[in-house]
């Protein structure tokens, strides 16, 4: 039985079908990060757990129970939302226990409980003062809180940290991750951005279109990506995407002479194909397949040196620990490691590289 | 350029804009306060000073208290029952259903309409021969002989109420419709998760947004409750008895119906007095108001 079901899930809007088909079975505990890009129907699909929103069809079912037609105070669900959604006139304590206030718990186990999750989200200080006198962090940290006191069977959160600064949001996201492994609460978690999916997520479903482009671990997802949509999507800077030929000798780069004696897929039946290559799976050395490369573009960002060239006739990334020095003009003979090269279908986008399936 | 050329400038090219707010708001103001300190009639002769007999003839008068208590009753009533008629029909025009848009169009009409065509509308109903308010409490049984209703001291000031109410409440909803477009959805989506019902969904997420709108909206409507005139001459005249005499009816007999000039000028300094100070405090109450909400 799994901690959270949806079954065949969809939804429309008028005409427009927003979710087409969204089917997840979640194992308790785990942390479950849906990512996309904007407008994919990720919050569409949170609110339809939380009851906020009808499914048109399909159904969800936390623990085996169905969840069709149940209010969302009843759903034993706690969700965070991106403005943080606080009552502007109760204070942080009241703001916090309001949930239990409203479910009746008695005030002293309630304060109790609220003590508790401001404790452990370091926000004690603060209990007595009203949203308005927060900052953006602060806020965040007392929405938490009042999902927290609920002890729910599943926590929701929508992009709870895209309103916050750089920094803050790191530091937020680290403190999310402690809290998941402390708690082991099961938890959906909507974002579109891939870092803190890959940081936070136990699983991540990568949604496009109002689909679930591909179901896997971080590892999965960064390593072996289903599609060339998730492939670009996950990882900065994205994946390189090089439009190849097979021939005789190997695959052969559009507007590059030489082949690159890379094996050819099994499930490679067309002759075009897209090749893959992550900006950091490219070195420099002596190991791999070699590829020139003609630097017009050498960006240092800190940890890394991102440089941007042409491959032929195609434009190609690549990323190297900073203690490099590349200087523009200069003529890179790169190498790629053979399990680092990914293969997609030119048509359907679909991966076609000859995993193992583990 | 140096500042002060500025200065002079700016001064210079408000110059004819000054004289003619001295010419039409300073003047006739010093002329008021003058003739409040004199026995002046309306025509004639008269004008003599007569130090502050003027004031304290109009203050200790019972016609002067009687008239402050119908002025407050008035202006309580009335706002009070805009206020909350206003803020339900907002929260009814806010819900999706057939026919919303049309009927949001609609309620504006009252408020569009001119205070003496309003009043005109409502004396029609009241007429306690022909009037549309008899004929329906009749008919549902709820009186069982046509009434006066602005002849009898009894019911003259809630029809009138009842009348200013309907012209009114459309501000009122007017302004809160707008607020409750900035409840944010959120918000309103937490309370449900957190299994707040309706009132106190209302309590905790919608008022705290209402509540600086909501606080101008007083502020307009008791400020000029308090000034209240046209609706009430047209309907009453301040009868029957006077039960329905504010302070500005009050005035005007004083000073163009008696034709006492005098101690109609006084009445209208206090009344302007009391304006101001309900002003000031409803100006410190919105103040408050503002700095709690950010
Ligand atoms: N109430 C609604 N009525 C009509 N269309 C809607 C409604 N809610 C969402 N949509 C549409 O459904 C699609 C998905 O919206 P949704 O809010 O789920 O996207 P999202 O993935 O959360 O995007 P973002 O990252 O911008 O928050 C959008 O195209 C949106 O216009
Ligand atoms: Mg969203």
């Amino acid at each position: 039985m799994s901690a959270l079901a949806i079954d065949n899930l969809t939804k429309s809007f008028g005409d427009v079908q927003t979710l087409k088909g969204i089917n997840i079975a979640l194992d308790s505990g785990e942390f479950l990060v849906l990512l996309g890009a904007s407008g994919c129907g990720k919050s569409t699909l949170l609110n339809i757990i939380a009851g906020l929103a009808e499914p048109t069809s399909g159904g969800v079912s936390i623990d085996g129970r169905s969840l069709t037609g149940v209010h969302p105070k009843d759903r034993d669900i706690a969700m965070v939302f991106q403005s943080y959604a606080l009552y502007p006139n109760l204070t942080v304590a009241r703001n916090i226990g309001f949930g239990l206030e409203m479910r009746r718990v008695p005030k002293p186990e309630r304060e109790r409980a609220v003590l508790e999750a401001a404790r452990l989200l370091q926000i004690e200080p603060l209990l007595d003062r009203k949203p308005s006198q927060l900052s953006g962090g602060q806020r965040q940290r007392v929405a938490i809180g009042r999902a927290l006191v609920r002890q729910p069977k599943v926590f929701l959160f929508d992009e709870p940290l895209s309103n916050l600064d750089a920094k803050l949001r790191m530091e937020m996201r680290t403190e999310l991750k402690r809290l998941h492994q402390m708690l082991k609460t099961t938890i959906v978690y909507v974002t579109h951005d891939q870092i803190e999916a890959m940081t936070l997520a136990t699983r991540i479903a990568v949604m496009r279109n109002g689909k679930i482009e591909q179901w896997g671990t971080p590892e999965a997802i960064y390593q072996r990506p289903a599609t060339a949509y998730v492939a670009t999507f996950v990882g900065a800077p994205p994946m390189n995407m090089l439009a190849g030929i097979w021939r005789e000798g190997g695959l052969q780069i559009n507007g590059l002479d030489r082949m690159l004696d890379l094996p050819r897929p099994k499930a490679a039946k067309a002759d075009k194909i897209t090749l893959g290559i992550r900006p950091e799976a490219l070195q420099l050395g002596n190991d791999g397949i070699s590829l020139p490369l003609r630097v017009d573009v050498s960006e240092l960002t800190g940890p890394e040196l991102i440089v941007t060239g042409k491959i032929g006739t195609q434009r190609l990334v690549a990323s190297f620990p900073a203690r490099h020095r590349i200087d523009t003009g200069e003529l890179l003979d790169l190498r790629l490691p053979a399990d680092q090269a990914h293969f997609f279908d030119v048509e359907t986008g679909k991966r076609l590289n000859d995993d193992s399936h583990d | 350029m140096s500042s002060s050329w500025l200065t002079t400038r700016a001064w210079l090219l408000m110059l004819p804009l000054l004289a003619v707010m001295v010419g039409v708001i300073g003047w006739p103001l010093a002329e008021t306060v003058r003739l409040s300190f004199t026995d002046a009639k309306l025509v004639g002769t008269g004008g003599d000073y007569v130090g502050l007999a003027n004031y304290s003839k109009m203050l200790t008068g019972s016609a002067f208290q009687k008239t402050l208590w119908a002025t407050l009753w008035f202006a309580l009533a009335s706002v009070a029952i805009e206020m909350v008629v206003g803020v339900l029909a907002a929260l009814l025009l806010n819900e999706k259903f057939y026919g919303r848009t049309i009927l949001r169009a609609l309620m504006i009409l009252p408020w569009a309409l001119p205070t003496v065509v309003n009043a005109t509308l409502w004396r029609l109903i009241y007429n306690p021969e022909y009037g549309a308010m008899n004929a329906a409490l009749t008919q549902i049984g709820l009186i069982d002989a046509y009434r006066s209703w602005l002849g009898e001291p009894g019911s003259a000031m809630w029809a009138i109420i009842l009348a200013d109410v309907w012209k009114n409440f459309p501000l009122v909803t007017l302004i809160a419709l707008a607020a409750l477009q900035a409840v944010p959805r959120d918000t309103i989506a937490a309370s449900l998760v957190d299994g707040a019902g309706p009132f106190r969904r209302f309590r905790y997420v919608t008022l705290p947004h209402l509540a600086g709108p909501l606080m101008v909206a007083l502020v307009l409507r008791t400020i000029e409750a308090f000034k209240v005139f046209d609706i009430i001459w047209i309907m009453t005249r301040g009868g029957p008895a006077n039960t329905t005499r504010t302070l500005s009816i009050l005035v005007y007999q004083e000073g163009f119906s008696f034709q006492r000039a005098g101690s109609g000028a006084s009445l209208a300094l206090i009344v302007t007095l009391m304006v101001s100070l309900l002003a000031l405090a409803y100006g410190g109450l919105l103040r408050k108001t503002a700095g709690r909400m950010d």
